[in-house]
């Protein structure tokens, strides 16, 4: 179906949706329609990883889950990727900011799709999955180990060993080089098997199927007070400029006028992520990129470091937001509620001076804050928690080894 | 891309005389005193896309190609650029390859094209939407 016979379908159907009474009917222009089919399909094709060679490799997805609920992976068996990635909390913790080995000052980011980010982590200071995955693993306040520790893990355990064989074969003797190989391994494992977190279909998507399609019978179906708030969403409150496309980001930074003052100091956001991702070794520039004709690190080649950049955190994804409270890069906000208020009563004065003018206060009646939250929860998966616990099942037990 | 940078260098041996648009570039933005005309590749420029500008300078009056081209972009409405830099390479005179644009929102972009010969620089833009 072409792009404007589509956009006829939905409107066609857009009017047919408006309820009865005339002060609820919800009318979208035509803009606002072509905004809200750019929010599908979904589900999208699957993300395969032209930098990790294992990328969709069932052996090594089988190694990543393995991993990512291991324990050992840290020194002294504290934490695993688990600890704060919970599946049963969708793949977060619930808490406003992280704890690892030790406290840390942002919040943890849910893992749903995150296979389809551009950047990794708040700040972007990790262009592939499986470059940050390294990050919480070497990092002291978090996992705490080291390369020789991680190698050493795969090595001693039969179980990781043998699954370690069937994904990329003998770890090789025990050498720094080897070390850090099997490092970027088992990182790369775990990409492996985080990608294949994905959230189902939503009530959202079905509305925006019956528009694209023209079916008002099933677009009527979509609560009018979630139609009301996906206007505000796609319209007048600018929301789609930046959680744009099938998963609600455009995966870009931006400052929305969270204060970033930590214990102690300030978190830079991506003004400091450009910096670490320049002397990431592990990042896509470097010998460890497996994909060779280097337009994956287009990005990584071309990223520019600006000013503005100071304060500026990640969009993230909107998909099963409901399910990931607190919010925020620093989990400053408990319920959808207080975000959406936040952007109702944004301080002009909070917001960089030289940043983009894009954020106003919306003033939001507190019907369309209801509305705006209505709209967001309409993009949970309601099947979730269940995808989410069948994906943390007990790993495959490896087959067998052929040199053990 | 190798096939590209070849077909560009083949494609003309280019002392702009006339400011004519070349075969294919179907975009064209103007300075006072020069013309660019480009494309995109992809073709189509999409939101979030990485995406280089095949762009030919020339002055309109005749005479001399411009020796050198940089591209940026920004989206005046929001008051910001790109989130990446473009890096140019002079294909043959007159003929300019940028690499590693991406707009990351949908709306009105601005392309800049500075156009730089015998020291001076002027500015030629172009308004796009993007969906």
């Amino acid at each position: 179906m072409s792009q404007m016979s589509r956009w006829i379908a939905a409107a066609m159907v857009l009017a047919a949706v408006a309820p009865a009474a005339a002060d609820e009917a919800v009318r979208f222009d035509e803009n606002e329609t072509a905004m809200i089919l750019r929010h599908g399909p979904w589900p999208q094709p699957p993300v395969r990883d032209p930098s990790n060679r294992v990328s969709g490799n069932p052996a090594a997805i089988a190694l990543g889950r393995a991993l990512f609920f291991e324990r050992r992976l840290s020194p002294g068996g504290v934490v695993s990727c688990a600890h704060c990635h919970a599946a049963s909390r969708s793949w977060t913790d619930a808490r406003a900011q992280a704890a690892g080995i030790g406290e840390l000052v942002r919040n943890t980011p849910s893992l749903w799709n995150v296979g389809r980010n551009r950047w990794f982590g708040w700040d972007g200071g990790s262009d592939s999955l499986w470059s940050f995955a390294i990050r919480p693993i070497l990092h002291p306040a978090e996992m705490g180990a080291d390369a020789g520790h991680v190698a050493l893990s795969l090595r001693a355990d039969r179980q990781l060993a043998c699954l370690y064989e069937g994904a990329f074969g003998l770890p090789g003797n025990r050498s720094p080089a080897n070390d850090e190989r099997v490092l970027v391994n088992a990182a790369k494992a775990l990409a492996a098997y985080v990608e294949t977190f994905v959230s189902g279909r939503t009530p959202f998507d079905d509305f925006r199927d019956a528009l694209e399609r023209g079916d008002a019978a099933s677009a009527a179906r979509y609560p009018l007070e979630a139609q009301r708030g996906l206007k505000i969403f796609a319209g007048r409150g600018n929301c789609a400029m930046c959680h744009f496309g099938p998963n609600f980001s455009n995966g870009e930074f931006h400052d929305t006028g969270i204060p970033f003052f930590v214990k102690g100091g300030v978190d830079p956001g991506r003004h400091a992520g450009i910096q670490r991702l320049g002397a990431d070794r592990f990042n896509l520039l470097g010998n460890y990129n497996d994909d060779r004709s280097g337009d994956s690190a287009t990005k990584t080649r071309h990223v520019d470091a600006q000013h503005r950049n100071f304060g500026e955190f990640k969009t993230p994804s909107l998909r099963n937001v409901e399910l990931s409270a607190p919010y925020m890069h620093n989990g400053r906000f408990a319920t959808l509620r207080e975000v959406v208020l936040h952007y109702s009563e944004i301080r002009a004065d909070r917001l960089h001076s030289d940043g983009e003018a894009l954020l106003k206060p919306l003033k939001l009646s507190p019907r369309e804050a209801d509305d705006l939250v209505a709209f967001l929860r309409s993009l949970t998966d309601p099947q979730a928690e269940q995808t989410a616990l069948a994906l943390s099942g007990i790993p495959n037990r490896c087959a067998g080894s052929t040199s053990r | 891309m190798l096939r590209l940078l070849l077909a560009l260098a083949a494609g003309a041996p280019l002392v702009a005389r006339a400011c004519e648009p070349p075969a294919g570039f179907s975009m064209r933005a103007d300075s006072e005193r020069y013309a660019v005309f480009f494309r995109a590749d992809p073709r189509v420029i999409s939101v979030g896309n990485y995406f280089s500008v095949e762009a030919v300078a020339c002055a309109k009056a005749g005479g001399t190609a411009p020796e050198g081209l940089k591209v940026d972009a920004q989206m005046p409405a929001h008051r910001h650029g790109m989130n990446s830099r473009a890096t140019v390479e002079r294909a043959a005179p007159g003929r300019f390859l940028a690499r590693g644009l991406m707009f990351h929102m949908p709306g009105t972009w601005q392309i800049v094209f500075d156009v730089q010969r015998a020291g001076e620089t002027e500015r030629a833009t172009r308004d796009l939407a993007i969906k």
